[in-house]
């Protein structure tokens, strides 16, 4: 009887030791997953207004080469208080982060964003140009 | 051997938690009611704004043998506005759902701050309705109602309802405006005016309605008289009209109020106390039936909702104005 107890134990002994040893899965500043995944892109953008109500004229075209996206936007827009809305590659964060409305008014100094790929190891900034 | 003397304990507690948790709960049927008995339920559920009306759902009954139903009252601690009334008829809720009144009393009076209705048919029991219009002295203050009932056996029930706070906000419904006429929309005055009537209180005028059909993204607008020239194409302000208002739009805020009993959205005082206007233009373009704008006077006395009620492509549009006094 003492024979088996002690060897339960030892076996529950090396189970919480082997468990407590296993690597812990990468993570970035942000808590998110780091994974293998190189790809780096927007694949869709979207613009809000005030009502979130899209505010763009026409579709965004993204150039994934020039890493430039061109939005023609409604007249009128106020692009004060606009809420944009990526969407990236697979496991790709953006860079500044978008917490609410955003100031894009200033259409001589287009605002850059930097996707930055799911390995954390590539960055690529895209130019944000805005026309009416 | 010690083993065992803390098995049979412990055994016979395990049996005895079983047998407990096993017995079954009878059911007791409660006394009946063996006098005068009354209940009441607020069948309103949105905030109380000044000049609509409570609605509450009173309950009466006592055991037939013990007589029959002489009057009831409601009493305000404020004067209900014009329009308070106890319903004198009594209603129930068919199969379908569908409210039936029945007849059972006089219709009610207004006294001061008491409401009465005096039974007429030979009844043990009813649930009357009572609206209670708030009145101007109620704003921004609590009211509470006491509900009474007597029957013919000499005895008095009474029921307790609130406090409830009364909204500071103000509401119009349903006022018209169209392009190049009626245009001139004046928050402190929750009125439309024409040009005429716009020069001659120029000071309230915050906002000028257009109808432009291109571009196609401008049709239904409402544009502050200080906007820029662009967004007023066309248009001569009157002398003197010259505020700047900021303004906020809004899609799927459709308040019950507002949008004549459709929907189930309420905006309240707290929704204006946290409004954010910071940085917001003087604009707001394509405008839809059902979407609306915040605003906030250049004053900053008054911020305010208003809801694009319907609009039709003849450049007219009827709106309502949700008004809160900062």
């Amino acid at each position: 009887m003492a024979k088996f107890l002690k060897i339960t134990l030892s076996i529950l002994m090396m189970s919480v030791i082997i468990i407590s040893c296993k690597k812990d899965s990468p993570v970035d500043e942000d808590g998110l997953l780091i994974t293998f995944r190189q790809e780096c892109f927007v694949s869709n953008f979207e613009l809000l207004g005030s009502d979130f109500v899209t505010v763009r004229a026409a579709t965004a075209v993204i150039d994934t080469i020039a890493q430039t996206i061109n939005v023609t936007v409604n007249p009128g827009t106020d692009l004060k208080n606009v809420y944009p809305q990526f969407s990236l590659a697979t496991d790709c964060k953006l860079d500044p982060k978008i917490i609410g409305k955003t100031d894009l008014s200033n259409l001589t100094s287009p605002k850059i964003y930097t996707v930055v790929s799911g390995n954390r190891k590539i960055r690529k900034p895209y130019t944000l140009n805005i026309k009416f | 051997m010690r083993n065992k003397k803390i098995q049979f304990p412990v055994l016979i507690l395990i049996v005895l938690t079983s047998l407990l948790a096993c017995t079954k709960q009878e059911y007791t049927i409660p006394d009946p009611v063996a006098q005068l008995t009354n209940d009441c339920i607020k069948r309103t559920i949105g905030p109380s704004i000044v000049g609509l009306p409570l609605e509450f759902a009173y309950a009466m009954a006592l055991p037939k043998l013990n007589g029959k139903l002489v009057s009831a009252q409601v009493e305000a601690n404020y004067a209900g506005a014009t329009g308070t009334y106890l319903e004198h008829r009594s209603f129930y809720t068919n199969t379908s759902g569908v409210d039936v009144p029945i007849v059972v009393g006089s219709p009610s009076s207004n006294a001061d701050k008491l409401t009465k209705m005096n039974f007429t048919v030979d009844t043990s029991a009813a649930t009357l309705r009572y609206y209670y219009v708030i009145p101007e002295e109620a704003r921004g203050k609590s009211v509470s109602f006491t509900f009474t009932v007597n029957s013919s056996d000499g005895k008095t029930a009474s029921y307790k309802m609130g406090p409830y706070t009364i909204s500071k906000m103000n509401i119009v419904k349903n006022l018209a405006v169209s392009n190049g006429a009626n245009a001139y929309i004046s928050i402190e005055d929750m009125k439309v005016y024409n040009a005429a009537a716009a020069a001659t209180n120029a000071g309230k005028i915050d906002l000028v309605y257009l109808y432009r059909a291109a571009p196609t993204t401008f049709t239904h607008a409402l544009v502050s008289p200080a906007s820029d020239a662009a967004y007023l194409p066309g248009v001569t302000l009157p002398t003197g009209v010259n505020r700047s208002t900021k303004l906020r739009k809004v899609f799927g805020l459709q308040d019950r109020n507002l949008a004549n009993l459709q929907f189930g959205i309420y905006i309240d005082d707290i929704d204006f106390q946290q409004l954010d206007m910071v940085d917001m233009p003087n604009y707001a373009l394509g405008l839809r039936a059902e979407s609306g704008v915040w605003v906030e006077t250049t004053d900053k006395k008054y911020r305010a909702y208003i809801f694009v009620n319907s609009i039709n492509a003849a450049g007219t549009a009827v709106i309502s104005i949700l008004r809160y006094t900062l």
